[in-house]
């Protein structure tokens, strides 16, 4: 009788175990999931670039993405046939709930509102840079702000 | 978030350990069978402690550390509550109360820890100083040290009945100087060999010292310790490959150079070469784990104590056998729980240093737990160190303790982005492979205690089944009028075996802890325990419960008790052996072995009995090997019509009486000895007996049996079944007119007095049987006597012929 009292015991203490397994497995799956989410719905403000080509009229180009790379190869975002840039010219990039420029070492270098850029720096609307002889301008739209 | 995840699960670790305790206080009485028995209460202080100090730890970390995850302090809670218990369960009296009071120490130092800042800045200033200091503290054992346990390595400083291991914070303060100093040194940038070369240094003269004091499983942690920081700083392959060809050269070279590395490697290679020295501890381990199964014995319902130090090394398989593969498996996973959380509180760490200690603390809570449970399963060598929160050992607890807390205090970082992190591959690939080991050795615990157990469990050195005996009545032996000639007598817990008749010790054998079994007692083992015989439901249920077997069954004997005592009572003082038999049947009605001794007396006597040039172990009567001499005369009369034959007529003669195998019995039985001469043929007086029986059955030579029936729990009594099968061994008419050529003047039974010699030492034979128009039962005696006696030979074997013959 006691015996069989004692196995039932037993049989609890294993599901016990597994309960707290199950339950630590059960909130990082929950935790995973909710970060997903936060992710999914977190919104940068969105940038655009103007720009005046070689010839023709100034052009605006619109992002969604957080990494935007300009330089003279096809690959990048922001692809221009000038002599004056280099292939990975810069790069500007959105974390810490700012947009960053960064120079990526480029032959020309990468100036910001007239100062030459050694460090990556954080860039507001209407910042003007210049990447060799092309200078972009900047406008962010504050009007889409975060949301987690 | 994370206070109510904590606290959720600090509630279901309370409710595991409280369950647990629960069985433990019960345990007693399941294994008496009875309520009335000595419950166990002491280990509640254990707990209470336990949930008292963790619900102020949860409060304060609440308040502390708000941010910290939330995962890993319960899971280490959990982990060192267990092993507390499991601890106290195997010695409720000295290490138990110790452990309790160590964990009592290492919890209040986390509590306080927790008000230190989360920068952690002191360690990286004073990285060297504290190294240093460590390491000196380390060399001091070399001239102060001692061993708790006065033998072995002296590891440890010792004041007052505590003793502390310095080797231990050495471990944490190695991760703690390579993370800070390799964080300050990749921060200047450089050549990575002038990075590397000061830590690879300072480490190696950590190992030297270790080895030096044959610390040899820190030496090997430090190594590895140091690798894996070295690889997840630079993110270099090459720095794992060469320290495992540098780790792999030290193992070849301490295998030749060290003696317990020699033992360690061999014990594990081999184990079943040596299973009383060498390798006791890891058999007895992996008979631990091979009694749990799967289900486990239930806490305190199993015997982990009996492997050599369990508290510490050994306490895994010693949660093994109580907890069964549920709860191995259950305490891997939580070791991985604790490592992929310590991986990703690395990995969100805000600067270098944090994160490499962080991910350092965490390798080396994995690297213990992987190398110790290797270590307990064989899938690695035997290496002394502790398996993290759960071994006993103060040094170990309050160490881990402290990593534990410099782990929540990095994984709590408020709003600080982590930093920046170049290849995340370096972490991935450790916490994988650690938690990959630790999967594999729960695979291996798998195998052990579920493929391998049933099997390693028949194993004659597995002392479990002599604990049983005290635990579950064994069956009887009867002789065939029911009446008792071994029992098993006293309570349930301290059962032992009676043996009410003793002479009969060398055919009945004896059941003993300490020797073993003979005679009968092993041949029918598998009835006397229940495990023949019992319905398999009824084995299985009781297994579950109890962890044994069922009570054993009734055997009865084809021994005649009365006939038994009138031979023993003349062959007193004599050696030699008689067996009398029903001619047709084989049953055997009288098997006498002289001189005998008492198996009641085993444990006073059990040394000298084995020394004895008498050798009253020997059962004579299917052991003993004689000449035949003159003794073979009645079967070469019988076969050939006259006494006296020739060689080859001799060997024809001894294939037909069967003298050529040994019987087919419940018994061991010798083969016969031929030599070259045929004269000097030595054949046991069973075999005789048999031979005599074809001269009064007609011929034919009966199967002999000495156990006939067995008492089984559905069916009542069953036939059990004979072993050896009749054979012819001349015709009908041969037998009957030679059996009726040997009856004496005044007799009504055949009979023959035999000799033989054999250098100064001779024996005499005397064979007597009903003849073979006998309308009775038909019997035949033989009687052997180890001296020139033919008065006692014949004596014995007239009165009891008479005896078997008369109604």
């Amino acid at each position: 009788m006691i015996a069989t009292v004692v196995l039932v015991l037993r049989f609890a203490l294993s599901i016990a175990l597994y309960v707290f397994l199950g339950w630590a497995l059960l909130t990082l799956w929950r935790e995973l999931d909710q970060q997903g989410k936060a992710l999914a719905v977190q919104k940068k403000p969105r940038i655009s670039l103007r720009y005046k080509p070689e010839w023709g009229n100034d052009r605006t180009l619109s992002f969604s993405q957080t990494e935007i790379i300009i330089g003279r190869h096809a690959s990048c975002d922001v692809s221009l046939m000038d002599e004056t840039l280099s292939a990975q010219h810069a790069r500007i990039t959105y974390h810490h709930r700012q947009w960053w420029l960064e120079d990526l070492n480029s032959t020309n270098g990468t100036s910001l509102n007239e100062n030459t850029l050694t460090t990556p720096t954080v860039v507001i609307s209407d910042d003007e840079f210049k990447c060799g002889n092309v200078s972009f301008v900047i406008r962010i739209d504050t009007e889409e702000s975060i949301s987690t | 978030m994370n206070r109510v995840i904590q606290s959720n699960l600090l509630k279901v670790a309370a409710v595991f350990l409280t369950l647990q305790s629960v069985i433990l206080t019960l345990a007693p009485a399941v294994k008496m069978r009875s309520l009335d028995a000595d419950l166990r209460f002491s280990h509640w202080i254990a707990l209470f402690v336990w949930g008292l100090l963790v619900f102020l730890i949860h409060r304060a970390i609440v308040k502390y550390l708000p941010d910290a995850d939330p995962f890993i302090f319960p899971a280490a809670a959990l982990l060192s509550g267990w092993g507390l218990l499991a601890i106290w369960r195997l010695d409720a009296s000295n290490i138990g109360p110790r452990q309790a009071l160590w964990l009592v120490v290492s919890l209040l130092v986390f509590l306080l820890g927790l008000r230190l800042s989360s920068q952690l800045v002191f360690l990286r200033r004073y990285k060297y100083l504290l190294f240093a200091s460590a390491l000196a503290l380390v060399g001091l054992t070399l001239f102060f040290g001692t061993n708790p346990i006065s033998i072995g390595p002296k590891l440890w400083f010792g004041c007052c009945g505590l003793y502390f291991q310095p080797s231990e914070p050495l471990k944490l303060l190695l991760v703690a100087y390579l993370a800070a100093f390799l964080a300050d040194r990749i921060a200047l940038g450089g050549r990575m060999l002038t990075i590397i070369m000061p830590a690879f240094i300072i480490s190696n003269l950590a190992v030297l010292l270790l080895l030096f004091q044959r610390d040899l499983g820190t030496a090997l942690i430090f190594m590895a310790l140091y690798t894996i920081i070295i690889y997840l700083a630079t993110g270099r392959r090459r720095a794992i490959l060469v320290s495992i060809a540098f780790i792999a050269l030290f193992g070849v070279a301490g295998y030749y150079l060290i003696g317990v590395v020699q033992a360690r490697i061999d014990s594990w290679l081999h184990p079943w070469d040596d299973p009383v020295s060498g390798s006791y501890q890891i058999i007895q381990a992996l008979l631990a784990i091979a009694n749990g199964g799967i289900e486990g014995r239930g806490p305190g319902l199993g015997n982990p104590g009996i492997i050599p130090v369990a508290g510490s090394d050994f306490i895994y398989a010693a949660i093994a056998e109580e907890t069964g593969l549920f709860g191995t498996v259950g305490l891997l996973a939580l070791f991985i729980l604790i490592i992929g959380r310590g991986f990703r509180a690395a990995l969100r760490a805000p600067d270098l240093f944090r994160r490499l200690f962080a991910a350092g603390i965490t390798s080396y809570f994995g690297i213990q737990a992987l190398l110790i449970v290797g270590g307990n399963i064989r899938l690695l060598p035997l290496t002394g160190v502790t398996l993290p929160f759960v071994s006993y050992g103060g040094s170990s607890l309050l160490v881990s303790y402290i990593g534990l807390l410099f782990l929540m205090h990095i994984s709590n970082h408020l709003d600080e982005e982590p930093a920046p992190l170049q290849n995340h591959q370096p972490y991935i690939l450790v916490s994988g492979v650690l938690s990959l080991g630790l999967f594999v050795a729960a695979l291996t615990t798998g195998w052990w205690s579920v493929v391998r157990g049933p099997d390693l469990l028949t194993r004659g050195d597995n002392p479990r089944r002599m604990i049983e005996d005290l635990f579950v009545r064994r069956g009887a032996l009867l002789d065939r009028s029911d009446t008792i000639i071994t029992t098993t007598v006293g309570k349930i817990g301290e059962l032992e075996r009676s043996y009410k008749y003793p002479d009969l010790a060398p055919v009945t054998g004896y059941n003993h802890a300490k020797y073993g079994q003979a005679g009968l007692e092993a041949s029918l083992d598998e009835y006397l325990r229940g495990i023949k015989g019992t319905p398999a439901t009824t084995l299985w249920w009781n297994h579950l419960l109890y962890g044994m077997s069922s009570t054993g069954l009734d055997v009865r004997l084809t021994i005649d008790l009365y006939l038994q005592f009138r031979a023993d009572e003349m062959m007193l003082g004599h050696s030699g052996a008689v067996v009398m038999m029903n001619a047709q049947t084989g049953e055997i009605l009288v098997m006498s072995s002289h001189p005998s001794f008492n198996p009641n007396h085993l444990n006073e006597i059990g040394q000298s009995l084995t020394s004895d040039p008498n050798q009253p172990l020997i059962n004579r009567a299917t052991q003993g090997l004689y000449p035949t001499g003159s003794v073979v005369d009645p079967f070469a009369a019988a076969l050939f019509g006259e006494q006296s034959i020739t060689s080859k007529e001799l060997s024809t003669l001894h294939e037909s009486m069967g003298f050529l195998q040994p019987p087919q019995i419940e018994l061991p039985a010798a083969e016969s000895l031929a030599t070259n001469e045929l004269e000097h043929f030595h054949v046991s007086p069973l075999q005789v007996a048999l031979a005599s029986a074809a001269l009064s059955n007609h011929g034919v030579i009966p199967a002999p049996s000495i156990a006939s029936a067995v008492n089984t729990p559905v069916e009542g009594w069953v036939v059990l079944p004979v072993l050896g099968t009749p054979t012819r061994a001349m015709q009908m008419e041969m037998a009957d007119d030679a059996s009726l050529s040997f009856i004496q003047k005044g007799d009504n039974f055949w009979s023959y007095l035999g000799k033989a010699s054999e250098g100064d030492t001779s024996v005499t034979w005397f064979l007597a049987g009903t003849p073979g128009n006998w309308q009775g039962t038909p019997f035949v005696v033989v009687v052997l006597i180890e001296e020139d006696n033919a008065r006692l030979a014949e004596r014995v074997g007239r009165e009891l012929i008479v005896d078997a013959m008369s109604p």
